[in-house]
């Protein structure tokens, strides 16, 4: 669906443009139109690579808040071209890629803090914001967002609700999508519209939730309320190495049942061979694995006699607090170039959740798989995220760069090859096709072999509200 | 390009890493995507390997203000700035300079400062004319101070006639080679300027450095060039907080509630955040504004201001933001170009420099 332009509508519709967000915040200079073709997806990086130009969009708005964004998206409905919609470029999933051209919308100039409520415990601010910033705003206050992932410092607000990010405290405090109270969403027609006042209600289906996840293909949110919470009086950490990985998953789902610990991380033996070795200095064999629980002090002393306890029925071997102690200063050392996979490496991270009963089960299918059909891949795992009922599965394949083919098209065709067989392993045994990096154009093919014919829900919103399938074309199977 | 293994293997690690994305002053201000890190390597990278012309990222490699919040925030200790400024330097070598950069460059050759200055204002040439005798201790005032805050250069003579101290001003100052350095990086014409520069200054004793880019550049950018300086050099702020130690300038606290705007020049450059401080405490009572000391947020430059004002006012509006955050009506500046940049957009925030404090 390239849309092709002579050069008399072009500067027509970049006047237009001009008009809507402001001249100096429109652009269609070759560095924005590059900076805005190349995000975290590894095909995007390994192109760029190559010395080869990802598509490009034709012209790169930033809008300052949702009537700006709405003229844009008028403009764009009128003349009937592409908006994809870019938060800060870090997704992994190039769900932010201008795959057909047209515009890119940059939301970053949406970055302003409107209100810092303690007494409803939330942020108000667009949704250009990085999270990082809101979580300064937070800390100004005394409180904190809770939301950590390895991307806080590089990812908008916008862009974890496009693709339902998580963080390293999740199991406590939630996801993305329990964080947020009312949003304000620009409609691909324009219109201006905003969800309910608050998230738990019996006023129809939850409008938060149709938009959270849809990766701009169903509109753009503008501004959010995100939860803020108390600082902890205390946050304790305890490392534990597990036998094997079936103890801890036992170990897991029975203390679940009795408190939420913040922080639950398993690693695969291979990656606490790997990774956890190299950043935190465990040399054992086994599966590590670090919980951390904070809250109220007195709340704290007991869950930890419970996590000692439970976890001793298991056979874990408690290493002390100093391992996650050490994780927690480290958390974010493991995605800085030098420490985290690169490029000549081909890798990629093919996260899913089960039900206990499951998720054991998918990583080992999705391990045999991969190991199986690539010989030349190597697999490792952790399992992050963690709930009353099951777990989320973070494993990742790495080719070495010796095993990865120079020629782009050859490498886009392994790459492809890896994560089909990988996520078709996970979805015959259960899992879905992503837990919380998104769909974007990476996995599109795959949303219906998970949905089947419940596809139709998505595909008739995005009829309903995107009748010329302008808004990120291609995104999410959609 | 030609460009050093060193800075290819920075560009290639930077190029798809987003981790510093949240701190650049530049990009925070204006929200686009083309101001971080990654962005300006990517492009360099594309450059490299011959998928996009060196005249087509030129403008963006100038949209960097070189403070280093970048470098800091780095675990692995990867230097946007080190390959910023060597792509300027490649681009001046080849003739690829922007040319309002060409012009800058030019002024910088012909008068010693970027903006083509030669006369400085009569406040000032009235000040000077006191401190023409030689002494022992130079006060440097440098080229934003001397053309276009002169106001300000008054006022740091003050400070010192204040406490008494026997000191010169040179009517013809030799430039520090900032901004040759900012603008071209290491080129020649860059290490001429410093090694005359270097020259002048060791007719004295002790020289004072009013502003933070030439202290930046003499105490630190002079040794990477292998430019030698005998003369003792200390910052101006340095300086006043031991003449207030000495009981030689009598200090005051008004109980006046202020911010302080760190210079990164001192703060992360030279490690030098408490003599400031110091200072305002005696005058004033002082808290702290969000990211401050060697997590300092640049507030803007006379120099940028040249080529690129808007985005300048706009980087200046959201510091002065981080001032109201916590309260703050008053920010008190040690960088003649950071409170030149913040008193044009203060709106109901007082901004004062250090000499204001002082002398009024």
């Amino acid at each position: 669906m390239q849309y092709q332009m002579n050069e008399f509508l072009f500067a027509m519709i970049l006047t237009e443009l001009e008009d809507a967000v402001g001249k100096e915040n429109c652009s269609t200079r070759a560095i924005d139109k590059v900076t805005h073709s190349v995000d975290y997806y590894w095909l995007s990086r390994m192109w760029a690579d190559r010395g080869c130009r990802m598509p490009e969009a034709d012209f790169v708005v930033c809008p300052k808040d949702a009537t700006e964004v709405s003229k844009v998206v008028k403009i764009a409905n009128y003349y009937k071209i592409p908006v994809t919609t870019w938060g800060a470029g870090g997704g992994t999933q190039g769900g932010a890629i201008p795959v057909c051209g047209g515009i890119i919308l940059d939301t970053k100039r949406m970055n302003k803090i409107y209100e810092v409520n303690t007494e409803g415990m939330y942020i108000e601010c667009g949704t250009g914001a990085i999270y990082k910033h809101i979580e300064w705003a937070a800390n100004e206050v005394g409180k904190a967002t809770m939301h950590y992932p390895s991307s806080l410092t590089c990812s908008t607000v916008g862009g974890f609700l496009a693709h339902r990010g998580i963080g390293v405290c999740s199991t406590k405090y939630g996801k993305i999508d329990d964080m947020v109270l009312q949003m304000e969403v620009v409609l691909p027609n324009g219109d201006i519209i905003y969800t309910s006042p608050a998230p738990k209600h019996a006023a129809g289906p939850d409008l938060n939730q149709i938009f959270i996840g849809s990766e701009g293909t169903l509109g753009i949110i503008t501004k959010a309320q995100m939860r803020i919470f108390d600082q902890p009086e205390e946050r304790r950490f305890r490392g534990f190495l597990f036998q094997d990985m079936t103890g801890a998953f036992k170990a897991s789902r029975e203390l679940l049942q009795k408190f939420k610990p913040s922080v639950m991380r398993l690693y695969d033996e291979a990656e606490t061979a790997s990774l956890i070795k190299k950043i935190v200095g465990v040399e054992r064999k086994g599966a590590f694995m670090n919980i951390a629980y904070e809250g109220v002090k007195e709340m704290v002393e007991v869950e930890e006699k419970i996590l000692l306890d439970t976890f001793k029925k298991y056979g874990a071997e408690d290493l002390g607090s100093e391992y996650g102690e050490k994780w927690w200063k480290e958390k974010i050392t493991f995605f800085y170039p030098g420490h985290m996979m690169d490029i000549p490496q081909m890798f990629g991270t093919m996260d899913t959740i089960a039900p206990y009963g499951k998720i054991e089960e998918i990583y080992w299918a999705m391990k045999e798989a991969i190991e199986t059909n690539f010989p030349q891949a190597k697999f490792i795992a952790h399992f992050s995220h963690w709930y009353e009922w099951g777990a989320m599965v973070y494993d990742r394949f790495i080719i070495e760069g010796k095993d990865v083919p120079e020629d782009p098209v050859e490498a886009l065709r392994l790459h492809q090859a890896v994560w089909t067989c990988g996520v078709r392993a996970a979805l015959a045994h259960g899992g879905v096709v992503n837990d919380h990096h998104g769909v974007g154009i990476k996995l599109g093919r795959l949303m219906k072999e998970q949905y089947g014919p419940a596809m139709q829900v998505f595909e008739g919103l995005k009829k309903t509200l995107d009748p010329n399938g302008i808004m990120n074309p291609f995104k999410l199977g959609l | 390009m030609i460009m050093s293994e060193k800075c290819k293997q920075h560009v290639d690690s930077c190029r798809f890493c987003w981790m510093c994305h949240h701190i650049c002053p530049i990009g925070n201000a204006t929200g686009h995507e083309r101001s971080t890190a990654r962005a300006r390597a990517l492009g360099i990278s594309l450059v490299n390997r011959g998928a996009i012309e060196l005249e087509e990222i030129m403008d963006n490699i100038y949209e960097c203000c070189t403070c280093g919040a970048c470098v800091h925030d780095c675990t692995t200790g990867w230097d946007p700035v080190m390959f910023t400024k060597e792509t300027r330097l490649q681009a001046a070598l080849e003739g690829k300079l922007p040319g309002y950069i060409s012009a800058l460059v030019d002024n910088c050759l012909k008068t010693g400062n970027a903006y083509g200055k030669t006369e400085i204002c009569a406040d000032l040439s009235a000040a000077a004319s006191a401190h023409q005798s030689k002494t022992d201790t130079l006060l440097f005032l440098g080229a934003d101070a001397r053309f276009m805050a002169c106001d300000q250069a008054v006022k740091a003579v003050k400070v010192l006639e204040k406490a008494g101290v026997e000191f010169s001003v040179l009517e013809n100052e030799a430039p520090s080679g900032w901004q040759l350095d900012f603008l071209i990086g290491a080129a020649n014409e860059t290490k001429e300027q410093m090694s005359a520069c270097a020259k002048a200054l060791d007719c004295y004793k002790t020289v004072v450095v009013y502003d933070p880019n030439d202290a930046k550049a003499i105490k630190q950018l002079y040794k990477e060039y292998g430019v030698e300086v005998k003369a003792n050099v200390i910052t101006f702020t340095a300086f006043v907080a031991s003449l207030i130690k000495e009981g030689k300038l009598k200090a005051e606290n008004t109980g006046k509630k202020v911010v302080f705007q760190d210079p990164y020049q001192l703060s992360r450059d030279l490690e030098e955040t408490e003599p400031a401080r110091e200072i305002i405490r005696a005058y004033a009572d002082l808290s702290e504004m969000l990211l401050n000391r060697e997590e300092t947020v640049w507030a803007g430059n006379i120099l940028m201001a040249q080529y690129m004002p808007d985005v300048i006012k706009l980087v200046a509006e959201r510091r002065i933001f981080n001032a109201k955050s916590v309260g703050a009506s008053t920010v008190v500046t040690a960088c003649v170009s950071e409170y030149v940049s913040l008193k044009a957009v203060a709106g109901d925030v007082e901004i004062i420099s250090i000499e204001d404090l002082i002398v009024g």
